[in-house]
């Protein structure tokens, strides 16, 4: 077993002008953790997980990949990106393609891998989520716990070595919630590297290995999610959990 | 009176078409080559310069790279508002005049369809620009994102992802440019170009039936533009492809391995399928 931290983030900071979002920012991720960032809204959780994607630029601190920096300059964020897969709130499944071609795209131009062995790759994910009979339809043909389970396959026919999760049922109907988390919940229990920013406390608790209370763009407390639901340290923590579990 | 007038009209018109029929087609044969293929070379500059003004650049780019990028942007700019903020006739004759008098009348535009396609193709491309712009940035910033996070690059994005929606999106825009350059190119009659309207200067200088040929000319525009957009109407749901799709039945798979088993059933996750598990409890709400 490979012990070696897959992503390491020290001392990262973030700030869209003179509002600082981030500040200070370390945890690490090992092969096989499921780690769930929780805490209120604007508390800078998904501004943490798009640092880590690249899709912001962190103004401070670093982050390592395999031990390489990620911010330093000419690294090629492509590769780093297919190898990192993101789930998104608002799914962003690409409209003008078919749910078997958002889940081939990738693969083709980024992987160069031939069409069969794509369509195949496709066909075995899809299949996993579920949402092998959907995969001729387009993505507004489609409900929004279907988008987000093709979204997931997606992301994983790249072979991701982890897959970060923005707030991945937010955005849907509470009867679509189920298929999505217990999809999620089978992916940990494979052993996939998951890091998910979530508002599902029942999950963030069952599931991970870690979790990660973020509170005003610092981590509060992290540790262990039965220690943190059943005994929290920090006051802000109890708060926010006694709010949330009510 | 008014039915005498009529009928005089008719007797006008029939009399006109009997006579210059020929003249009059060959206008219209004109009017349509010079817009179709104006439009078109107008679409192929507006697309270039929509996708070049939108390419991304930040600060951490070298500064070859943003100076090169900022220098494009600001050449697009210009051509853009030059070529629409003018009148197209006062562009053709701009135009048409500029060779022979920077090259001591050395070099003319012996060939009217050459000038005439030139002209209108470099006016069309300035507003397809301003489309094409239009049409990829208002593509939803989740796309660029979507492509971004499995690793495509810019160019990659826009080839596979951006360019076929703001493609559709602007559809309707280039239809209107085609329809505007049917009407519009009458005016290259202000450099001997003959299209469908100089064809009624023409008919008119000898026989003076002004209104019969007005009427004529009317009814060929209105029957031109109304075929046109008929035919992008079409293209428009062509593109939009298929309404529906066909569910796939598990068995036309090679991969059968993990949840999904049965069609009649639906998927586990289904939330319609008996089997969908009850997570409500499990969820802790």
């Amino acid at each position: 077993m490979d012990n070696q931290a897959i992503l390491e983030v020290s001392h990262l900071s973030k700030a869209f002008g003179k509002n600082t979002v981030l500040k200070d920012i370390d945890f690490t991720v090992r092969p096989g953790d499921v780690t769930s960032i929780i805490g209120a809204s604007g508390s800078g959780k998904s501004t943490l997980l798009r640092c880590i994607n690249l899709l912001e630029t962190p103004t401070g601190g670093d982050i390592l990949y395999h031990g390489k920096s990620v911010v330093a300059r000419g690294f090629n964020p492509s590769s780093y990106r297919a190898k990192v897969g993101m789930v998104f709130q608002s799914f962003n499944l690409f409209n003008n393609l078919t749910v078997l071609d958002n889940c081939m795209i990738g693969q083709i131009k980024v992987l160069k891998r031939n069409r069969e062995e794509a369509r195949e790759k496709a066909l075995k994910y899809l299949d996993k989520v579920g949402m092998v009979p959907y995969m001729n339809a387009k993505p507004r043909q489609i409900s929004g716990g279907q988008k987000q389970r093709a979204a997931i396959a997606r992301a994983l026919a790249m072979d991701p070595e982890i897959l970060l999760f923005d707030e991945p049922t937010s955005a849907l109907d509470p009867e679509m919630v189920g298929e999505v988390l217990s999809v999620m919940r089978d992916l940990a229990n494979e052993g996939m590297t998951m890091l998910v920013v979530t508002h599902e406390m029942a999950f963030a608790r069952d599931v991970s290995s870690d979790v990660v209370f973020m509170s005003d763009g610092v981590i509060c407390e992290q540790g262990d999610p039965k220690e943190i639901f059943s005994n929290p340290k920090e006051t802000k923590t109890r708060e926010f959990l006694s709010r949330i579990l009510g | 009176m008014f039915i005498d007038r009529l009928t005089q009209l008719g007797q006008d018109i029939a009399k006109l078409w009997s006579q210059y029929s020929a003249s009059f087609l060959l206008g219209v044969r004109n009017t349509l080559i010079l817009a179709v293929v104006a439009t078109a070379i107008g679409c192929v500059i507006g697309f270039f310069c929509g996708v070049l003004q939108t390419i991304p650049y930040t600060k951490n780019d070298n500064i070859f790279k943003r100076f090169f990028l900022k220098l494009l942007r600001v050449v697009i700019r210009i051509y853009v508002e030059i070529f629409r903020g003018t009148p197209m006739i006062l562009q053709a004759v701009f135009i048409f005049y500029a060779l022979p008098y920077f090259s001591g009348n050395a070099i003319q535009f012996t060939n009217k369809w050459i000038c005439a396609i030139v002209v209108v193709s470099i006016n069309t491309g300035a507003y397809m620009a301003e489309s094409f712009r239009g049409g990829i940035i208002s593509i939803d910033p989740g796309q660029t994102e979507g492509a971004k996070a499995i690793g495509m690059t810019h160019f990659q994005t826009m080839n596979s992802i951006i360019l076929p929606q703001a493609l559709r999106n602007i559809m309707p825009q280039i239809g209107n440019n085609f329809i505007i350059n049917v009407k519009d190119t009458s005016v290259m009659f202000i450099i001997g170009f003959t299209e469908f309207f100089a064809y009624h200067k023409m008919i008119t200088g000898a026989t003076f039936k002004y209104f019969p040929s007005a009427v004529i000319e009317m009814a060929g525009y209105l029957i031109m533009t109304i075929i046109a957009s008929l035919l992008l109407r079409f293209v428009e749901k062509k593109l939009d492809g298929a309404g529906s799709y066909e569910l796939v039945n598990a068995d036309q798979l090679v991969m059968t391995a993990g949840t999904y088993n049965n069609p009649e059933k639906g998927s586990p996750y289904d939330e319609h399928s008996k089997e969908y598990p009850d997570l409500s409890e499990r969820r802790g709400r």
